[in-house]
C-alpha cells in the first residue's frame, strides 16, 4: 500500500546550554495513505517534534522524512512552504486563529498563499465553514466563538487547500471531554468519508484508542509500543 | 499570493495600530516636508537667478562678432566665461579678415535651424528731453521682438506700431529719472535724440572734423509710445545698458558714430559697412549649440548666454543638493521611527507569522507583507509631506514678503514647488521606507515558524 509519510532513523537534538536534549532518538514510522495514527506520549516524549518534521517546520537533525515518499532533507525553505501549504494541513492545541480576522477570513488566509482568487476563496471557505458545523458564524472572530468552535475553523482551515494529510497537535487539549469528543469525531468523518490520512498527537490514550486506527506510543524520543485498534 | 492580497494583509496591520501608525507616518511626513521645503528654496532661488535670463528670451540668440584673431583660433578650448568676457572686452587683435557685413549676415541666415539674424546696432545719442540731457545710446530693435523676451510685458503703452515712424521704447528706470513720479504720463511725448551722420539733410551743422569730412549733427524727436520694465537685451553685449530703444530699421538709418568720441567715428570709417555685434535667432534654443558651432566654423566668434547659464546651473544642482541633504537629516530619523514601528509591528506578530508559516506561508509572502507595509507607511507620509512642506513654505513666503514689502523690496516667491519635486519626494519617501523595512521585514520572514508559534 501506498506510504502517506515514512521516516527512518529519525533523530533531531536540541543543545540547551551545555546538555544536549535529544526530542527524537532515532524513530523509524511508516504510515499508509488513508489510515488514522494516534500518536502517544507524555510531555517531552518526542510526539509534536515528529509532526513538526512531518509537516516540514523543522529539520532533523539525522535520518529521513518521506511524504509522498519524496524526502524533506532536500528541499529548501520555499519547497518546504509549498510541502505545507499543499500536502498538509495543521491543527494545533490553541487552534492558532489570527484574532483579527473572521472566522471566513482565517480560512481563507491559507488560500491567499495559494494564490486563490478572491472570490473563490471566500466561496470555499464559507462551504469549508459549512462542512465543519460553523455554517451561521463566518463573520464572528475567534474571541466571539467557543473553543469548540474555533477548533472547527481551524480544521476548515487545514482542509483550505485540500491536504492529503492531517497533522492535529493535541486538537482536543483546551476542549472539555464532550466538545473533544466531537473534534476527534470530526477528524474522523474526515479519514473515513475524503480518505484523508490524519496523524493525531494526543497523551490521552483512551481518545486514541478509540478514534485512531493504530496507535505509537512514545517515550524519550523513541518508538516503546505500537498497537492496532 | 498575489499582489492584491499582500497589500490587503499589510493594510489590515497598518489599521490595526492606527496611532502608530498614524506618528510614523508623520514623522515621514515631517521628513519630507522639511526635505520639500529646503529643495523648493534652492529652485525658487535659482528661478530668481537664472529665470530673469531665461523670461528676457536669450536663450535662442547667439551673439557673433567679428573673429579675434590668435584669441579666437584658441576658441573652444577656454571655459564659457572666458569667452564671454573675450567677447565683450575691448577688442585687442585687429578683426581676423573675415568682416562681419550685410555679406555674412545673409550667409547666417541661410543656414539650417537660423530664425532671423541682425545686427545690434547701438547709436550713440545724446537724449534731451525737458531739461533733461545724457550721453546715452539707443538700441535697435527689431520688428519680430513683439512680444518676446523682454517685450513680452510692456508696463504701459505698447510696442513700436510699424519701423517707419519715429517712435521708442523707454526702460521704467530711465521713464522714472525723467519723470515727476508718474512714467505713463510719458506716453505719446517725445524725446530728442541728437545723433551723428554722414552726409544728411536740414539742420545738421559741421563738426570740424579734419580731413573735411561731411559729419552732420542731426537732432531727431522720438515719440514714447511704450515703457518696458526691464532693458531690452538681445544679446550679452548688444543693449544691456540701454535706455532708450527704437526700432531697427530706424537705427540701421542713423549710423553708429559716436558724437562723444571723434577719434572712433574715424576708425569706425574705415570700416564701414561691418558691424561689431550681430545677433542669430534660433528656431529652438536647442539649436544653439549646432548654429554657433557652424558660425565659428565661418570664421566668427559666437557666444550664447546657454554657454554662461551651463555653469550657473551646475552650481545650483550643487545648492538644491547641499539643501536636500541639510533636508534629509529630518528624513533620516524619520526613517529610524519606520525600522522601529516595524520591529514592533513583528514583534508583535510573531505567533501570527508563524501561523501564517504553518499554513504555507513562504518567506517571500511574510517578507512582502512588512515590506509592503513599510512602504505604504513612507508614501502616506511622504504625500502628507509634501503638501506640508508646501503649506509651511507658504506661511514663510507670506512673512517674508511682508518684511520685503516694508523694505520696499519686490515681492518674490521664496519657494517653488515643481512637479519633479513633488514626484521625487513622494518616491524618496517610499524609497526611504523600503530601505528601512527591509531589514524588519527580512527578519520575519526568517523568523522559525516552530519559535514564533510558542511566542504569546
Amino acid at each position: 500500500m501506498a506510504l502517506a509519510v515514512e521516516t527512518q532513523d529519525l533523530a533531531k537534538h536540541y543543545t540547551m546550554g551545555q546538555a544536549v536534549v535529544r526530542a527524537l532518538d532515532g524513530v523509524t514510522l511508516t504510515v499508509t495513505r488513508g489510515e488514522f495514527v494516534g500518536l502517544l506520549g507524555t510531555s517531552g516524549s518526542g510526539k509534536s517534534t515528529l509532526l513538526n518534521l512531518i509537516a516540514g517546520l523543522d529539520r532533523p537533525t539525522s535520518g529521513i522524512v518521506k511524504v509522498f515518499d519524496r524526502s524533506l532533507a532536500g528541499l529548501s525553505r520555499q519547497e518546504l512552504s509549498l510541502h505545507r501549504r499543499k500536502n498538509v494541513g495543521m491543527i494545533f492545541q490553541s487552534f492558532n486563529l489570527i484574532p483579527t480576522m473572521t472566522a471566513a477570513e482565517n480560512v481563507a488566509l491559507a488560500m491567499m498563499f495559494a494564490g486563490v482568487p478572491r472570490a473563490q476563496r471566500e466561496r470555499r471557505a464559507r462551504e469549508l465553514l459549512e462542512q465543519v458545523g460553523l455554517g451561521g458564524r463566518p463573520l464572528h472572530r475567534p474571541s466571539e466563538l467557543s473553543g469548540g468552535e474555533q477548533q472547527r475553523v481551524s480544521i476548515a482551515r487545514a482542509l483550505a487547500n485540500d491536504p492529503e494529510i492531517l497533522l492535529a497537535d493535541e486538537p482536543t487539549g483546551n476542549l472539555d471531554s464532550k466538545t473533544g469528543h466531537e473534534i476527534l469525531a470530526l477528524l474522523q468523518a474526515l479519514n473515513a468519508n475524503a480518505a484523508r490520512t490524519v496523524i493525531l498527537v494526543t497523551h490521552d490514550g483512551s481518545l486514541a484508542s478509540r478514534f485512531a486506527q493504530r496507535t505509537v506510543t512514545l517515550s524519550d524520543g523513541r518508538i516503546v509500543a505500537e498497537s492496532r485498534s | 499570493m498575489m499582489l492584491a492580497d499582500t497589500t490587503q494583509l499589510a493594510l489590515r496591520n497598518l489599521r490595526e495600530a492606527v496611532l502608530r501608525t498614524s506618528l510614523t507616518s508623520l514623522g515621514v511626513a515631517i521628513g519630507i516636508a522639511s526635505l520639500v521645503g529646503m529643495v523648493s528654496f534652492g529652485v525658487a532661488l535659482q528661478d530668481q537667478v537664472l529665470g530673469n535670463f531665461l523670461r528676457s528670451g536669450v536663450f535662442d540668440s547667439i551673439t557673433v562678432t567679428p573673429a579675434l584673431g590668435p584669441m579666437a583660433r584658441g576658441r573652444g578650448r577656454g571655459n564659457a566665461a572666458q569667452r564671454f568676457r573675450e567677447a565683450i572686452g575691448p577688442s585687442r587683435e585687429a578683426p581676423a579678415g573675415v568682416r562681419l557685413d550685410d555679406d555674412a549676415l545673409r550667409k547666417m541666415a541661410a543656414l539650417d535651424k537660423v530664425k532671423e539674424v541682425y545686427p545690434n546696432v547701438r547709436v550713440p545719442v545724446e537724449i534731451t528731453f525737458g531739461d533733461f540731457s545724457e550721453f546715452s545710446a539707443a538700441t535697435g530693435v527689431p520688428m519680430s521682438a513683439r512680444g518676446e523676451g523682454v517685450f513680452q510685458q510692456i508696463t504701459f503703452g505698447r510696442f513700436f506700431p510699424n519701423d517707419s515712424d519715429d517712435t521708442c521704447l523707454i526702460s521704467l528706470d530711465f521713464a522714472r529719472r525723467i519723470s515727476d513720479g508718474k512714467p505713463e504720463d510719458l506716453l505719446g511725448k517725445d524725446l530728442t535724440l541728437t545723433y551723428a551722420s554722414t552726409g544728411g539733410p536740414a539742420q545738421a551743422s559741421p563738426l570740424g572734423l579734419p580731413g573735411g569730412l561731411n559729419i552732420q549733427r542731426i537732432e531727431k524727436k522720438f515719440r514714447i509710445v511704450g515703457i518696458v520694465e526691464r532693458q531690452a537685451a538681445p544679446g550679452p553685449i548688444g543693449a544691456m545698458f540701454a535706455a532708450v530703444m527704437i526700432p531697427l530699421a530706424k537705427a540701421r538709418q542713423m549710423g553708429t558714430y559716436d558724437l562723444s568720441n571723434p577719434q572712433g567715428i574715424l576708425r569706425q570709417l574705415t570700416d564701414k559697412g561691418s558691424y561689431t555685434t550681430v545677433t542669430v535667432k534660433v528656431r529652438r534654443p536647442q539649436d544653439t549649440e549646432e548654429v554657433e558651432k557652424k558660425i565659428r566654423d565661418m570664421g566668427f566668434t559666437a557666444f550664447s548666454i546657454a554657454d554662461l547659464m551651463q555653469n550657473q546651473k551646475r552650481a545650483f544642482i550643487l545648492l538644491d543638493l547641499l539643501l536636500g541633504l541639510v533636508g534629509s537629516i529630518a528624513l533620516t530619523v524619520a526613517s529610524l521611527g519606520i525600522v522601529n514601528t516595524m520591529v514592533m509591528s513583528i514583534l508583535e506578530r510573531t505567533r501570527e507569522i508563524g501561523v501564517m508559516k504553518a499554513i504555507g506561508g513562504s518567506d517571500e509572502d511574510v517578507r512582502r507583507i512588512f515590506l509592503i507595509e513599510a512602504a505604504l507607511i513612507g508614501l502616506m507620509g511622504g504625500a502628507f509631506g509634501v503638501v506640508l512642506g508646501w503649506a509651511v513654505g507658504r506661511v514663510i513666503n507670506r512673512g517674508a514678503n511682508y518684511y520685503l514689502q516694508s523694505q520696499g523690496a519686490p515681492a518674490a516667491n521664496l519657494f517653488l514647488i515643481p512637479w519633479w519635486l513633488v514626484a521625487g519626494a513622494v518616491t524618496f519617501a517610499l524609497l526611504v521606507s523600503l530601505i528601512a523595512g527591509s531589514f524588519p521585514a527580512m527578519r520575519a520572514a526568517r523568523l522559525d515558524p516552530i519559535r514564533a508559534l510558542r511566542h504569546d
